[in-house]
């Protein structure tokens, strides 16, 4: 979003509260979503519970092009509509809820760093995953994804990640669950007691990995040898996600399968 | 004269001097001369490793050398070392290859400028040209959007990234000498690395350079850095673009340029005349003297007003 779309969408946001029907929308979660939206919608979704802001996702196949920006997920609030994380929080900040107000300045400064570490590391991790299918019938289908896949090769070669061979991806994916696990300890999320949208963005990509069924384990288990981090997602499964398992469905959250 | 410093490395010596590795560092100005075809680059005296290029890469290289600066380090150090990497990486990074090579005032002014008086022909023509727009099209992958052009909306968008990253650098220094204590660590080689071509490039758009100078804690902390471990280039502007070796082995380039243009500037006249002989322009029988008083000299020196006259 540009700088004076941002400035007047927080205006507008700060003057209605958070609406019932709040929806956010993503692609398709079996054939079409890429493992790094579904982090990133994870990541939304968890940031939005954390915050007790109801939300209803929907999947659509083209949740894509409904999005101002082309990323996903976004969602739709009153009459807005705002897509990606960082964009979100702000959007949410403006409407009076935030999880980072009581941070010090050297703790929002860790917090900003260590969001930008998972960004970069294992946010084009997933990416060099690919698993783009398609539910259009062919030959649409092939085109899209070699479409996407091109894209993301065009992305992953201006980044300088194109050189890199798969062993170095999981190396770096070690390094940076290795990071975040000595970030965390032993406290129960990365600034103590209270979950900040950090928290919200490692359960999303962690969570993700975990759960997904790729060619090779190797990713899942690079984080499973880090017991206090997978201690983390259970964590934040438990307490934000679990509620509406037990029957009532009007909150309709799509996480799928579980780490249990 | 303004020098245009190069992230990278910068990143690499202040490592170097921060972990007291002994490397001697070489200025070279064209990139094909360096082992690894970019500059920077490191060569050493091993069998097994290959010239390396990338700051990390040479960082761990030295490492592996028992060269660590970061030995004293805590685990909670050191993965707060990788976060603001990254987060240098990501946020202030983008912003300081615009400013140096996509901005249009910027890149015309003083970076096409210092290349095109110090690379040698005909790298100077190709070379910065090539880089602006490897560099735009890069920015444009990574945002998603084809048409993007530099401009004032781009511009402010990523330098409201990176204002907020010195920012946060700053909150997270305070007033400490370096990041962890007392002693530098790679992290203040990476920052020193980004933050100081700020300080010491003068650009016509400076809008990042004037809030550097406005957080002076930072400022004082990259003065701090060059005084200690950069004191002869304390005075002067750093150097640009340098290639290091850790071996002594001798590297001057300056014979072989010389020796390349006066031999590609025979050849050049050699192969003239031979053509001119063979297509009969010029006639090096003494039966008709004045052709060839006129003709060679025609060939050799093209300010003699015969010659003029003639044409």
């Amino acid at each position: 979003m540009s700088l004076a779309a941002e400035a007047f969408v927080s205006q507008i946001a700060a003057a209605e509260p958070w609406p019932e029907n709040a929806t956010l929308y993503q692609p398709l979660r079996e054939d079409q979503i890429l493992l790094s939206d579904c982090a990133s919608s994870l990541a939304v979704q968890a940031y939005l519970r954390m915050c007790n802001l109801p939300v209803h996702v929907s999947c659509r196949s083209n949740a894509e092009y409904m999005s101002p920006s082309g990323k996903v997920p976004f969602v739709h609030v009153g009459n807005q509509v705002v897509s990606e994380l960082g964009p979100i929080v702000q959007f949410t900040k403006a409407k009076g809820h935030s999880l980072s107000d009581g941070l010090d300045d050297v703790q929002r400064a860790e917090m900003k760093a260590y969001m930008e570490l998972v960004n970069n590391m294992l946010l084009t991790a997933e990416i060099s995953r690919p698993r783009y299918s398609s539910p259009y019938s062919w030959p649409l289908n092939q085109i899209l994804a070699y479409q996407k896949q091109w894209e993301v090769r065009r992305k992953m070669n201006a980044i300088g990640w194109a050189g890199k061979s798969l062993e170095q991806v999981y190396e770096d994916v070690s390094q940076c669950c290795q990071a975040l696990s000595q970030r965390l300890g032993t406290q129960p999320y990365f600034f103590n007691k209270q979950p900040t949208e950090l928290d919200a963005l490692v359960f999303g990509h962690l969570f993700t990995i975990l759960t997904t069924r790729l060619t090779s384990d190797e990713l899942g288990e690079k984080i499973k040898s880090y017991s206090n981090l997978l201690a983390f997602c259970r964590r934040i499964e438990q307490s934000y996600f679990e509620d509406s398992q037990a029957g009532s469905s009007s909150r309709g959250y799509s996480k799928g399968p579980s780490l249990f | 004269m303004h020098q245009i410093v190069c992230t990278e490395g910068l990143t690499e010596m202040a490592y170097a001097k921060f972990a007291g590795a002994p490397l001697k560092v070489h200025k070279i100005t064209n990139p094909w001369r360096s082992p690894t075809g970019t500059l920077p680059a490191l060569k050493t005296t091993e069998e097994s490793t290959r010239s390396l290029s990338k700051p990390s890469n040479i960082i761990i290289h030295l490492r592996k050398q028992k060269y660590n600066a970061d030995y004293d380090l805590s685990a909670k150090e050191g993965a707060d070392t990788l976060a603001f990497v990254s987060l240098l990486e990501e946020k202030l990074l983008p912003a300081l290859i615009y400013t140096q090579w996509v901005d249009s005032k910027n890149y015309v002014d003083v970076t096409r400028r210092w290349y095109a008086e110090n690379i040698p022909f005909p790298l100077n023509f190709l070379l910065p040209n090539r880089i602006h727009n490897q560099q735009l099209e890069r920015l444009r992958l990574v945002r998603g959007d084809s048409t993007l052009e530099p401009g004032e909306q781009l511009e402010k968008e990523l330098y409201q990234d990176a204002l907020e990253c010195m920012t946060l650098l700053s909150q997270r220094l305070g007033s400490h000498k370096f990041f962890f204590g007392d002693s530098p660590s790679s992290l203040d080689a990476y920052v020193f690395g980004h933050l100081a071509p700020l300080l010491k490039v003068k650009l016509p758009n400076g809008k990042l350079q004037q809030h550097l100078n406005s957080l002076d804690n930072l400022r004082h902390y990259c003065t701090n850095i060059l005084i200690l471990y950069f004191p002869s280039e304390g005075g002067e502007p750093p150097i640009h673009k340098v290639s290091v070796h850790s071996d002594s082995s001798d590297f001057d380039s300056e014979p072989h340029k010389r020796r390349k243009q006066i031999l590609s500037v025979l050849f050049a006249m050699g192969s003239m005349l031979g053509y001119a002989i063979l297509m009969g322009i010029v006639s090096i029988q003494h039966v008709r003297p004045q052709a060839a008083l006129v003709g060679p000299r025609h060939i050799e020196e093209g300010g003699e007003e015969e010659e003029e006259e003639e044409e």
